[in-house]
């Protein structure tokens, strides 16, 4: 090992890096553009809130009370739809993907009910809906349960079944504090895997690396100087990212040993299946593709963007194998919970499996022309 | 451990079989003096790469032995490699980084110092270019780099593996300026080339190599020497009948670059016998050349085919 050798390659990749402008802004500016676009999405999380189509065929007071009612639960921004449209003619034309019908006999029923205490008397609204629409079926869940408090309120009593939540964490979480971790994970990888398949096939497509076995400077330099390089690089945009995420989102996260420890992990994850791809595949193109097909299951499968929660069973069981999923949870019980134990135990995986990598992807990186 | 020998490289019965259809190297033998430049010529797919890139260890030996200054390629590649200088084929290096930068890489890659690189900058006249990017050099001053590379740690065999291929006819005489000056410099060049003029200019040894075999090997003018004992006849701007005339005399004529007469002839005295008979057929010419063979013209008998610009040690390297 020569560090003079090792500087002098870093030096390079490093300009190499910082002149080619494009590459510059996609790597260092991709993952904050994640973070903008996603942060303001989740900027309001806690607040969600529908438009709902309300249809009054009754016109009383009680249905508009019961109008009232709903806009004050917060979770509904109530618009009103003529009496004398039909409801499924305007669900068509309005690209609207629900009107909820307040039937005409509302008012009447509704005192049948309270005041005679006729138990048997009952009302039905209709909920015309589009059913392509994604998001309709929680905002009927969503309406469902503000009418089945509705009714329990009516009916005054006390609810037999009742719940009290308990979160295993002191304080509340924004969604936001669990997507930035998953972010700075996947852009460590992205820089990794792309960088050491693309220059590298790059350099041997055009005879540089051929040009070097002639050099002093030797495979493990060459190796060293690569992740010094990929640090440097997910130090800065791991940086960035935490910088804009608290002055533009807030978003206050613990930086504390397993950061720096999670990064240098994840680059020798990645580099290393950076160097066996490079090793499986000949032209630059192809290893393109090649770090793609992996790069975008790990994306989505392994927990960066949505809780692994969402997906069926079998994909969580996958999510486990991906090593992607361990660095996510591994930042996100370091920066979010403070778990140590539990960052410990991600980091132990993740270093088990970074070390495979990495030696296999030493192991078949060929230096000299063997054959 | 280095060995004290008159010669920079021997090369014994070297062959390099990539596969079972493909034997690069068919048990070539040869050595190079110190402070000599010799040339290796050949075809396309000859083994002209394979051999070089050999010597040069970035590629091991099927069998055979080869060694350089004394110590083995197949053993000793952390000794050699600082005693060597090479211009790889198709050379090319990092697009952004300027010529200055390459060099002070390269430099710093063998330990070097800094002020080397602005003498060997000067050497192959890029003090214009000096800071300009790689990626904005034309081919020849890509080449010229390339060369001042291989000069960085003032190497005692310095090997050019094609070193003008791809380039202008100006570029390549720019190229030989320099390879000129290494000659002078005394450095023992290992040149692989598919020009004949590059060769019979530089090289103080040619080896011709055909199939993986060396079929002739020596000083350019040794190798015309033995190969052609002929003249060539050119006479310029010649009538018709020319033609018949020299015919008639049992010479072979051939028609060259439109009205010119090229005919081989083995003695002096064949030259004074179609002079003679021109006369007396009153047939006229402008102008006379006579020539002896180059070394193309060698090249062609030995090989029976023409060299033409390629990518040999591309089709080899695969």
């Amino acid at each position: 090992m020569n560090l003079l050798v090792i500087g002098a390659n870093l030096v390079v990749s490093l300009k190499c890096f910082y002149r080619e402008k494009t590459a510059m802004f996609f790597t260092t500016m991709f993952p904050i553009l994640l973070i903008l676009v996603f942060g303001t999405i989740f900027m309001d999380d806690d607040n969600i809130h529908y438009n709902l189509c309300l249809q009054d065929l009754d016109q009383t007071g009680a249905s508009a009370e019961l109008a009232k009612g709903l806009a004050s639960t917060g979770k509904f921004k109530v618009l009103p739809v003529d009496p004398a449209i039909d409801a499924t003619k305007y669900v068509k034309d309005n690209k609207v993907n629900l009107v909820v019908v307040i039937p005409k006999d509302y008012e009447k029923s509704y005192t049948q009910y309270l005041l005679n205490d006729d138990l048997n008397a009952s009302v039905t609204f209709r909920y015309v809906y589009d059913p392509s629409s994604s998001s309709v079926l929680e905002k009927m869940q969503l309406l469902n349960l503000v009418f089945a408090t509705m009714n329990q309120e009516m009916s005054a009593k006390l609810p037999f079944i009742q719940t009290a939540q308990e979160s295993i964490h002191t304080r509340k979480y924004r969604f936001l504090k669990f997507f930035i971790p998953g972010i700075i994970a996947m852009a460590i990888m992205t820089e990794s895997l792309f960088g050491t398949v693309q220059v590298n096939t790059e350099l041997r497509q055009k005879g540089i690396i051929r040009k070097l076995s002639t050099t002093p400077i030797t495979r493990t330099d060459w190796i060293l100087s690569s992740i010094l390089h990929q640090i440097i690089l997910a130090v800065i945009s791991t940086t960035l990212m935490l910088l804009v995420s608290y002055t533009v989102f807030d978003v206050r996260l613990n930086i504390n040993a397993w950061l720096p420890l999670f990064i240098v992990l994840d680059v020798f994850m990645f580099v290393g299946i950076g160097m066996i791809l490079t090793r499986l595949v000949k032209e630059a193109q192809s290893a393109s593709s090649a770090a793609n097909a992996i790069m975008f299951p790990m994306m989505f499968l392994s927990g960066s963007f949505f809780p692994l929660e969402m997906m069926p069973d079998f994909l969580q069981k996958f999510a486990k194998v991906l090593p992607l999923y361990y660095l996510n949870e591994g930042l996100r019980a370091s920066m979010v919970f403070q778990d140590n134990e539990t960052a410990l135990s991600y980091a132990s995986t993740i270093g088990i499996l970074a070390a495979i990598a990495f030696i296999l992807g030493i192991t078949v990186t060929r230096w000299e022309e063997g054959k | 451990m280095t060995t004290e020998t008159e010669y920079a490289i021997e090369v014994e019965q070297l062959t390099k079989r990539y596969s079972d259809d493909l034997l690069a190297v068919n048990g070539i033998s040869f050595k190079v003096r110190k402070g000599e430049v010799f040339a290796l010529l050949g075809p396309n797919g000859a083994g002209k790469t394979t051999t070089v890139e050999i010597i040069e260890t970035i590629r091991r030996p099927t069998s055979g032995k080869v060694h350089l200054l004394g110590m083995d390629v197949t053993k000793e590649k952390r000794n050699i490699v600082p005693c060597i200088g090479v211009l790889p084929q198709g050379f090319s290096s990092f697009d952004r980084i300027t010529v200055r930068e390459t060099m002070l890489y390269y430099s710093r890659l063998f330990g070097g110092r800094n002020d080397d690189i602005d003498r060997l900058i000067a050497l192959v006249n890029l003090e214009d270019k000096a800071n300009e990017q790689y990626a904005t050099l034309s081919g020849g001053l890509k080449q010229r780099l390339g060369i001042a590379i291989a000069l960085v740690n003032d190497p005692k065999v310095v090997f050019l593996d094609e070193p003008t291929t791809g380039l202008d006819p100006r570029a390549r005489r720019e190229v030989w300026d320099v390879l000129l000056g290494l000659k002078k410099e005394g450095k023992t060049v290992f040149l692989t080339t598919h020009y004949m003029e590059e060769a019979e200019l530089l090289a103080d040894t040619v080896a011709i190599i055909l199939s993986g075999r060396i079929i002739a090997m020596g000083s350019p003018a040794h190798l015309i020497e033995s190969n052609a004992d002929y003249l060539v006849l050119t006479l310029q701007s010649v009538d018709e009948k020319a033609f018949a005339v020299v015919g008639g005399l049992g010479f072979e004529p051939e028609q060259n670059n439109g009205r010119s007469l090229q005919v081989r002839v083995t003695h002096m005295d064949d030259i004074r016998k179609i002079l003679n008979a021109m006369d007396i057929a009153n047939a006229s010419f402008l102008s006379m050349d006579v020539r002896k063979p180059n070394l193309e013209q060698v090249f062609l008998k030995l090989t029976g085919e023409a060299l033409s610009e390629g990518d040999d040690g591309e089709k080899e390297a695969k």
